[in-house]
């Protein structure tokens, strides 16, 4: 329990010292989401796909890459511990990417098969 | 000592109808940013006490902040003349060229609660008979309570020849003095690793803290060197005071066969008595009295350490037992409150206890000495107790750590039991790159 409750509080003081980045994200998750709700015609059935598409790249991206970034590498990375939390890692990544891209394309897919288009 | 009060403790929480639930719902976000803004705040004890916190690093804020959520009405005056913040777990980070040195800096400042007197000065003498502080510019400040979080001295001193100014030039090299000095001695490194040579490591007899920062730069600096291409040509020496390089049994063992394996050549019960900088020589003494002189190319001083002297030469330091010597703060090693007398508690580097000298022991111990301090001020017996719980990511090379975590008996206590301490993680060393700092600002904050 302690363990979660510090995690929490590691993920909170990373959050504060990125926060504008975070408002930006959050501004644009909740316009793309009220605009392909709002709009009614998003064809999210249709999006679906090219979204798990960019969720993939978006974790592999983060495999790829995290190492690097914190002056490693995927060379590194010869204890089951390391995978398991670049994995999750790279699983958050890609809800946050696929959060942002199913909005973005359903709107897209909703207009490019709406009535009276060719 | 003034009489407190207690406050009843809140009523029970009535049954939440739907109303309730969807309130909550649309509340959760802010109660959680709440929740993680501030200390938890439980019932809180009604005192008028005045408590004086000697010291503002990470052991002085933390119990500072958990203070001011578990007291109400309680006066606290923090006495620390530094106006800079350091992260010190980060110095071996910057001594290696891994981190910008601004990572390590802080104002002091911004890490304090509201609300909190701070003196501007240092403590320069404690009559704990008299329940008063003495200040550098002869102020008396009285209190109720006392909280000793002073941190150690530096004893360069010990070592003839030794100047802390010269680190960075003529292969010198030194970790501990402050962020100057670390990036300094990465100047020290970059120079060694291109040309390579002889270098020494030094590890004192003393209690150190941080006891793993000797063993990863030794790590770090064979690592540079690798990477420079100049390892044929180098050598590398760890040379250590004790009969070994670390205090746990297990560890020990275990760094010994790593730098066995890379080449690393280890010699016991040498303690770095005197240093020539400009002939880049140092001497070396036996138990015996033995005195040998080395000559060497690059060179880590670790400083022996003990209490600073206010705290040495004053009657809250050990009277005698291994502590005695190093003039450390008498206290009890699982309550942390001062062994005689019972309105002062220590927190931090300078408790006279075996092992822990890092920002984990703080983490730990923290909420220990501000729970029983404000149990001694409710009027109750100390309830909680510290198990000397610390922890240590050593650094085997960039991008690698192994993440050590282990308790006063030198038992391996690792916080998730499925994590085999003594192996090389890319996890552990994302911990120390990226991870232990928002932790540590999270202990400050008195939350975790």
């Amino acid at each position: 329990m302690y363990e979660i409750w510090l995690a929490m509080n590691i993920l909170w003081e990373i959050a504060l010292t990125v926060l504008p980045w975070l408002l930006a994200l959050l501004v644009l998750l909740i316009a793309a989401w009220s605009a392909a709700l709002v709009r009614g015609s998003a064809g999210w059935r249709a999006g679906l796909a090219g979204t798990v598409a960019i969720g993939v790249l978006a974790a592999a991206a983060v495999i790829l890459t995290l190492p690097m970034w914190s002056r490693s590498s995927l060379g590194e990375l010869a204890y089951w511990v390391d995978w398991a939390n670049l994995l999750a890692i790279a699983a958050g990544a890609a809800g946050i990417a696929m959060a942002v891209a199913w909005p973005l394309l359903a709107t897209w897919q909703g207009r490019r098969w709406r009535p009276g288009r060719a | 000592m003034r009489r407190q009060e207690s406050k009843p403790v809140p009523g029970i929480t009535p049954a939440l109808g739907r109303r309730h639930v969807l309130g909550l719902a649309v509340a959760a976000p802010v109660a959680a940013s709440a929740l993680l803004a501030a200390p938890v705040a439980a019932a809180r004890t009604r005192t008028q006490a005045h408590v004086v916190i000697a010291g503002s690093g990470l052991g002085g804020l933390a119990v500072a902040h958990r203070l001011q959520a578990l007291l109400d009405g309680v006066r606290i005056t923090i006495v620390d003349a530094k106006e800079e913040h350091n992260y010190q777990p980060g110095y071996t980070l910057v001594a290696t060229g891994v981190w910008p040195v601004e990572k390590v800096r802080e104002r002091n400042v911004a890490l304090q609660p509201a609300g909190v007197e701070w003196v501007k000065e240092m403590v320069t003498g404690f009559e704990p008979e008299a329940n008063t502080v003495v200040t550098a510019s002869g102020r008396r400040i009285g209190y109720d309570f006392l909280v000793v979080a002073t941190g150690v001295h530096l004893d360069y001193a010990q070592i003839e020849g030794m100047d802390v100014q010269a680190i960075g030039r003529e292969g010198l090299a030194s970790v501990y003095p402050g962020p100057q000095a670390a990036t300094a001695t990465w100047t020290a490194m970059q120079a060694f690793a291109e040309k390579g040579g002889e270098a020494l490591m030094t590890l004192p007899a003393t209690p150190l803290k941080c006891a793993g920062a000797p063993l990863k730069m030794t790590f770090m600096l064979r690592d540079r060197v690798a990477h420079a291409g100049t390892l044929g040509r180098s050598k590398l020496q760890f040379v250590s005071a004790l009969g070994n390089v670390f205090g746990v049994p297990a560890v020990n063992d275990n760094v010994l066969a790593r730098w066995n394996d890379l080449g690393i050549e280890v010699e016991t019960t040498q303690k770095l008595s005197a240093i020539d900088i400009g002939r880049r020589r140092a001497t070396f003494t036996s138990p015996e009295g033995e005195k040998s002189e080395r000559p060497y190319d690059f060179i880590h001083v670790v400083p022996p350490m003990r209490a600073p002297d206010a705290v040495k030469a004053s009657a809250l330091a050990w009277q005698e037992g291994p502590f005695a010597a190093g003039g450390w703060l008498e206290v009890d090693k699982q309550t942390l409150q001062h062994r005689r007398f019972p309105n002062v508690f220590g927190i931090g580097d300078i408790n006279g206890t075996p092992r822990g000298k890092t920002a984990a022991t703080v983490k730990k111990s923290a909420p220990v000495v501000a729970g029983n301090l404000a149990a001694v001020i409710a009027l109750q017996a100390p309830a909680l107790q510290f198990d000397g719980y610390t922890s240590c990511p050593m650094i085997t090379r960039e991008g690698s750590a192994m993440l050590i975590e282990f308790d006063y008996e030198g038992r391996l206590v690792p916080s998730l039991p499925m994590i085999d301490p003594l192996q090389d993680s890319w996890f552990a060393w994302l911990m120390k790159y990226h991870m232990l700092k928002p932790a540590y600002m999270a202990v400050i904050k008195g939350r975790v």
